[in-house]
């Protein structure tokens, strides 16, 4: 039933959606995208979405490794770039986080990974300066939901075209623009460190995370009602608490109300005002 | 009678009322030059739907000079657009006005606002409590504004009261990308089919396309006669210009063959609600 559930008409959501990245882009004023590209499957879908809205030659992928990246990361974002007729761009961040990660020992994976995130946050915003561009974000909704990102890392951008798809849903469009293989079929991974995988490091696979949160999610049920579904307790509580964890990084920051009208409560206007 | 409607499936820009009213001249020009006798735009077509705070800024009366152009047009070519209306208490009104032979004929208030998930109108509008219907040169004619064509009981009044020619402007947010058509196009369909058959009417769905903060709008405008055809369907997701045309005498050859108005006793109704209220 889930797994039904989940599939989507793959030709109507890349129609919208490459509609979705022209009029973001276009009713701000602009017509230049920036992508930070990691050879994951998130940001090669992007990468390809926002070619085929906006033109190969308005869009700007660069990729930031940091020193521990993999080879392969660097060989599936060239693929990408060449699959997409783009010029390489790459930017190595290694240099300008070593300088504070040396003033750091001790520093952990997890402050290290957010680091990174921030780093690269910050050289693709500069570069979307710029190239007169707006970022273009790659979060997916599995990793929005359960926090799985760094917040005003690569969770910072102007527009979200794949948030609101799962990850296995970005694979199922994966599959139906055609990328290359290598980059559909490989293990999710932020690749902070060798080895590392999202399913390892989150403790479930995609599959199995999607399904509890579209029936957590979309459709409302109850932690029992999913258990009785054939999913464990243990899984279904910790997604769960999962996503109360990271509320904070989907909501934008409380501002103390004084006045008559406030900015973030009151203040209300769509982001294209004005436009 | 036979005559042609234009289905004028528009991205209106939001919040600016100077740009959308030389859109809809230049709609109204381009259908007129088709040859349409009509032209029905989306919901809030003259000022965009995510308005939020902006609501104050925009509202206007139908009868105000900045709608003149139209007016005068409209000695051409009968028109309906949305926009947020100033009522005579001060309140803004999510309304269509219908405009004909240079004056405002009628406007209809929004009566059902959704307030719930992406959806708060009631945040900004007032709420429209008068289910009118009105009289033109295409018959006996009624608006529903987008939600309201999901409420059998608003869009049955209507058609107990007479209405051949139902408007229905919109701004239908797409959502539900399972199946071969979108899930709201489904609920949408069910909606126009039920009230063109069960109801023997000619409906004119025109529903907006764009996003407004992530809200992308369908399109999807259609006329639908009173078989429950769809007899002009407009493409989704672009903006188009679409010529439909009616035929009256669908309208009582329908209802002859299914003489569902004709059996329609609102006295059973009336005395059940009574009966209700006296419980």
């Amino acid at each position: 039933m889930t797994a039904d559930s989940l599939a989507l008409n793959n030709t109507l959501v890349y129609d919208y959606l490459r509609k979705f990245v022209q009029e973001e882009l276009y009713t701000s004023g602009f017509t230049e995208a920036c992508i930070a590209l990691s050879g994951g499957l998130d940001s090669a879908v992007v990468l390809k979405l926002a070619v085929d809205a906006l033109g190969a030659e308005h869009v700007h992928a660069i990729f930031l490794p940091y020193k521990a990246s993999s080879d392969e990361s660097r060989r599936d974002a060239r693929t990408m770039f060449e699959f997409c007729g783009i010029p390489w761009q790459e930017l190595d961040i290694s240099r300008m986080a070593d300088a504070y990660l040396a003033q750091q020992p001790g520093i952990d994976r997890l402050r290290t990974g957010n680091l990174l995130a921030r780093m690269r946050m910050a050289v693709i915003f500069d570069q979307s300066k710029k190239e007169n561009a707006l970022v273009v974000g790659t979060s997916n909704k599995s990793e929005l939901l359960v926090g799985y990102s760094t917040w005003y890392g690569d969770m910072a951008c102007a527009l979200m075209p794949i948030g609101d798809l799962y990850k296995t849903q970005v694979r199922s469009l994966a599959r139906h623009i055609g990328l290359p293989q290598q980059v559909i079929a490989k293990p999710p991974s932020a690749d902070l460190w060798a080895g590392q995988t999202d399913e390892g490091e989150i403790g479930v696979s995609y599959e199995t995370l999607d399904q509890v949160l579209y029936l957590l999610v979309d459709q409302r049920c109850s932690s029992a009602e999913i258990v009785s579904e054939g999913f464990e307790t243990d899984l279904v509580h910790r997604v769960e608490h999962k996503i109360l964890a990271s509320q904070f990084k989907r909501v934008s920051p409380p501002v103390a109300k004084l006045s008559q009208r406030t900015v973030g409560i009151d203040f209300l206007y769509p982001r294209d005002w004005g436009k | 009678m036979t005559y042609t409607v234009a289905l004028a499936q528009v991205n209106p820009a939001c919040g600016d009322l100077d740009s959308n009213l030389k859109m809809h001249v230049a709609q109204a020009e381009q259908a007129l030059e088709a040859g349409a006798d009509l032209i029905v735009f989306p919901e809030l077509s003259l000022t965009g739907y995510t308005l939020k705070d902006q609501t104050l800024d925009l509202m206007r009366r139908a009868d105000c000079p900045a709608f003149g152009p139209l007016r005068d047009l409209s000695h051409h070519i009968a028109i309906c657009a949305g926009f947020v209306e100033e009522g005579e208490d001060g309140i803004p009104y999510n309304s269509a006005f219908f405009m004909d032979a240079g004056d405002v004929v009628h406007v209809h208030r929004k009566m059902y606002l959704p307030t719930h998930g992406m959806f708060d109108e009631l945040k900004f509008f007032g709420r429209g409590r008068n289910l009118s219907v009105f009289d033109t040169r295409f018959g006996r004619t009624g608006i529903v504004i987008c939600r309201d064509l999901f409420h059998p009981l608003e869009v049955s009044a209507m058609s107990a009261l007479g209405v051949d020619l139902l408007l229905a402007p919109s701004a239908m947010p797409a959502r539900g990308f399972g199946g071969e058509e979108l899930a709201i196009e489904q609920t949408v369909g069910l909606a126009l089919g039920s009230a063109s058959t069960f109801l023997g009417m000619f409906v004119v769905y025109v529903n907006r396309v764009g996003f407004d903060d992530g809200l992308g709008f369908y399109g999807g405008s259609a006329l639908s006669d009173p078989v429950g055809e769809i007899t002009a369907l407009a493409p989704r997701f672009e903006a188009a210009q679409l010529l439909g045309t009616v035929d009256t005498s669908h309208i009582a050859r329908h209802r002859y063959q299914l003489p569902i108005h004709r059996e329609e006793d609102l006295a059973i109704v009336r005395h059940a609600l009574e009966a209700r209220r006296d419980s």
